[in-house]
């Protein structure tokens, strides 16, 4: 992983992403180096978080998950998001040809994965798993990712700008359905019984 | 082309039910922010009978629906079927009527509900009296715009007028069959249907008023407006015709989703549910239909905010239809209903599909009724970005109470008693509900934008009539 091009991205997201497409990782080689760790880290809080930290809620006691239950649904959670950034990339590739670009897979999944960075990075606040906390710090974090989105897509697929607001639009539309559906398989899961057990 | 003789089109009628669609919309939506501060502040209801929630809310979703999103169904219908069909409107006296009638019965509405008026069917509130009325008016309104379309010059009927025609002739249906009652007095009625089958009239009506009213009016607009901003050709006539076809049959069936789990029987709630996951598919046609019809308009994207307008709202046309269909199957929707998901879900495609489509239409239309040039295309632009900040917002915002709070009321303990009493849920609600009433209030202040440019456009100039042009074959 390279901080500097992270934060490169951040402060100055054109020339961040004009950086990234000059290094031109191979899909593999963006996975080893920043989606699998950046990933880790809402994994690894997420754990913690739910299981010694815990939340509460009223006047009640602070509640957790038991740890078996915590490491499941964290371990999930960090497939889950593993699997997302390539359903992007290929929802992206698949779309690529209605705007005229003709980009690789490769392009298109480092535009989905550093567009993602601000979501992996404020993955840090399910340390301390209070809803209304991730949702205050996680809300700013998601428009810094659509923004992301927004000016990457010109960059990274070799479109100019005005199709390329119609492009991100597209894209963000495809991930505000994947979002639902993602919250519909996780209530579907709890329905069907395989969901988190709590301790009080 | 040339104009026919000395007709012009009836654009008064057209800029009445305009003016009415942005006043109805700034006080539906008013109320609707003031109704979302008083679930973060109970106070706010200052012991007043008639500020209360319970008598506000119905005012609320009437006044958005009814009035608002009503008035610009009118506004958009009389419009497209009289261009399209190359006539004046028939019968000016009776459009005269429909205007007038409409605005007497937002009026009964908007005293008779905050007085506890009510015939407690859900977006059906209104008693009998207003309920007939209701009737006339929408009959007489049928009867205008299905006899400019006989009226016409052009053979071909453009797909537009068909969801108009189905959306006026379906809500008819719904509306007289859902309100049959036996007065009882000047201002009280009961159902002539008793238990579970008016359960079942009730959200038939219901889902439908979501299924024609808010959807088929609403794709007539799309149908129109789109290509017409775009300037390029609908994507595929074929789908939307095909699409067209599909939404009507299926809507119709998928009432019984708003029943799941309760006394209704359970092959018809089955049945509820498959008829909406079958919805997904006539819905993202249309949507389809739009956002590629509006792809090859990319070039006018920069100096064209109504665009803007258009290709969310139709991003968020899809979204809720994906949405609904997903939350119809009864595993989920045992954990959503009767939460904040359900109200979440609503506001997408009441705040992003109906609300964006009829803004975008309104800002198409105004110069072109008093012809001239809108006051200010900047102002435009800000509107765009305070209605998207607006929404998500609120969306984001009811997604996390309203699984929140289904989980918080299935939580049990290992001896099988509730985890949280109710009042704990409603406050851990209290965060969110705040972020909703923010949502809301940023959207409402991009409408009173819209009103303030739009005053300043029409400005002291007096309107000018249209000749009608003759067909381009």
């Amino acid at each position: 992983m390279n901080p500097g091009l992270i934060i490169t991205l951040l402060a100055h997201p054109s020339k961040g992403w004009e950086q990234v497409k000059q290094e031109g990782m191979t899909i593999k080689q963006c996975y080893a180096r920043y989606v699998v760790p950046l990933s880790l880290i809402a994994a690894v809080s997420a754990y913690i978080g739910t299981s010694l930290v815990g939340w509460r809620v009223g006047y009640d006691n602070t509640v957790t998950l038991t740890s078996n239950s915590a490491l499941k649904l964290s371990a999930l959670s960090f497939l889950a998001m593993l699997v997302v950034v390539y359903v992007l990339a290929k929802t992206i590739h698949w779309m690529a040809t209605t705007y005229d670009s003709h980009r690789p897979l490769q392009d298109c999944f480092l535009l989905a994965a550093f567009s993602a960075i601000p979501l992996y990075l404020v993955g840090i606040t399910l340390l301390y798993p209070v809803p209304w906390f991730i949702y205050l710090i996680g809300l700013p974090a998601l428009g810094y990712s659509v923004a992301l989105l927004y000016t990457g897509v010109p960059i990274m697929m070799d479109v100019n700008k005005e199709k390329g607001f119609l492009f991100s639009s597209a894209i963000l539309a495809f991930g505000l359905v994947a979002l639902v559906g993602l919250i519909v398989v996780t209530v579907s899961l709890w329905g069907f019984g395989i969901g988190p057990s709590f301790s009080t | 082309m040339n104009a026919i003789s000395s007709e012009v089109y009836n654009y008064k009628v057209v800029r009445q039910f305009s003016l009415a669609t942005i006043l109805w919309g700034i006080v539906g939506m008013l109320v609707g922010v003031l109704i979302a501060a008083q679930l973060v502040w109970p106070a706010l209801n200052f012991d007043t009978p008639w500020l209360t929630f319970g008598r506000l809310r119905p005012l609320h979703t009437n006044a958005v629906i009814f009035a608002f999103g009503g008035s610009a169904l009118f506004a958009t219908s009389y419009y497209v079927v009289q261009r399209t069909c190359h006539t004046a409107l028939v019968l000016p006296g009776l459009a005269a009527f429909t205007f007038w009638g409409w605005q007497l019965i937002i009026l009964s509405a908007a005293i008779t509900l905050p007085l506890g008026i009510t015939s407690s069917k859900e977006y059906a509130e209104l008693e009998w009296p207003i309920d007939i009325l209701i009737a006339v008016v929408w009959v007489s309104y049928a009867v205008v715009f299905f006899g400019t379309i006989m009226k016409r010059r052009v053979k071909h009927i453009y797909v537009a007028n068909w969801f108009f025609g189905a959306f006026i002739v379906t809500v008819a249906i719904l509306h007289i069959f859902n309100s049959l009652a036996i007065p009882v007095g000047m201002f009280k009625s009961y159902s002539v249907y008793a238990g579970v089958q008016d359960a079942m009239v009730q959200w038939w009506y219901g889902h439908n008023a979501v299924g024609f009213f808010l959807t088929a009016g609403f794709l007539g607009i799309m149908y129109y407006f789109i290509p017409k901003q775009a300037n390029r050709p609908v994507y595929s006539y074929r789908l939307s015709v095909v699409h067209f076809w599909a939404l009507i049959f299926t809507y119709i069936w998928a009432g019984p989703h708003h029943l799941h789990y309760t006394a209704l029987p359970d092959w018809a709630q089955s049945l509820g549910m498959i008829f909406s996951l079958v919805l997904l598919a006539p819905s993202w046609g249309g949507m389809i239909n739009g956002i590629m019809t509006l792809s090859g308009a990319w070039h006018k994207l920069r100096t064209d905010p109504i665009l803007k307008f258009l290709i969310v709202s139709v991003s968020f046309y899809g979204m809720s239809t994906f949405e609904g269909p997903m939350m119809s199957i009864k595993t989920v929707n045992a954990l959503s209903h009767y939460t904040d998901w359900t109200i979440g879900h609503v506001h997408s495609g009441a705040l992003g599909w109906v609300g964006m489509v009829s803004i975008g239409a309104l800002y198409y239309l105004i110069p072109r009724l008093y012809d001239r040039e809108i006051y200010s295309v900047k102002l435009i632009e800000i509107h765009f970005w305070m209605t998207t900040i607006g929404i998500v917002l609120y969306i984001t915002a009811m997604w996390i109470a309203g699984v929140m709070q289904g989980l918080m009321w299935r939580a049990v303990n290992e001896d099988g008693t509730l985890i949280y009493s109710f009042v704990e849920a409603v406050d851990a609600m209290q965060p969110y509900y705040f972020v909703r009433f923010l949502g809301g209030a940023i959207y409402l202040g991009g409408m009173l934008l819209m009103a303030y440019n739009v005053a300043k456009t029409i400005g002291e100039g007096k309107p000018v009539s249209a000749p009608v042009l003759s067909p381009a074959h």
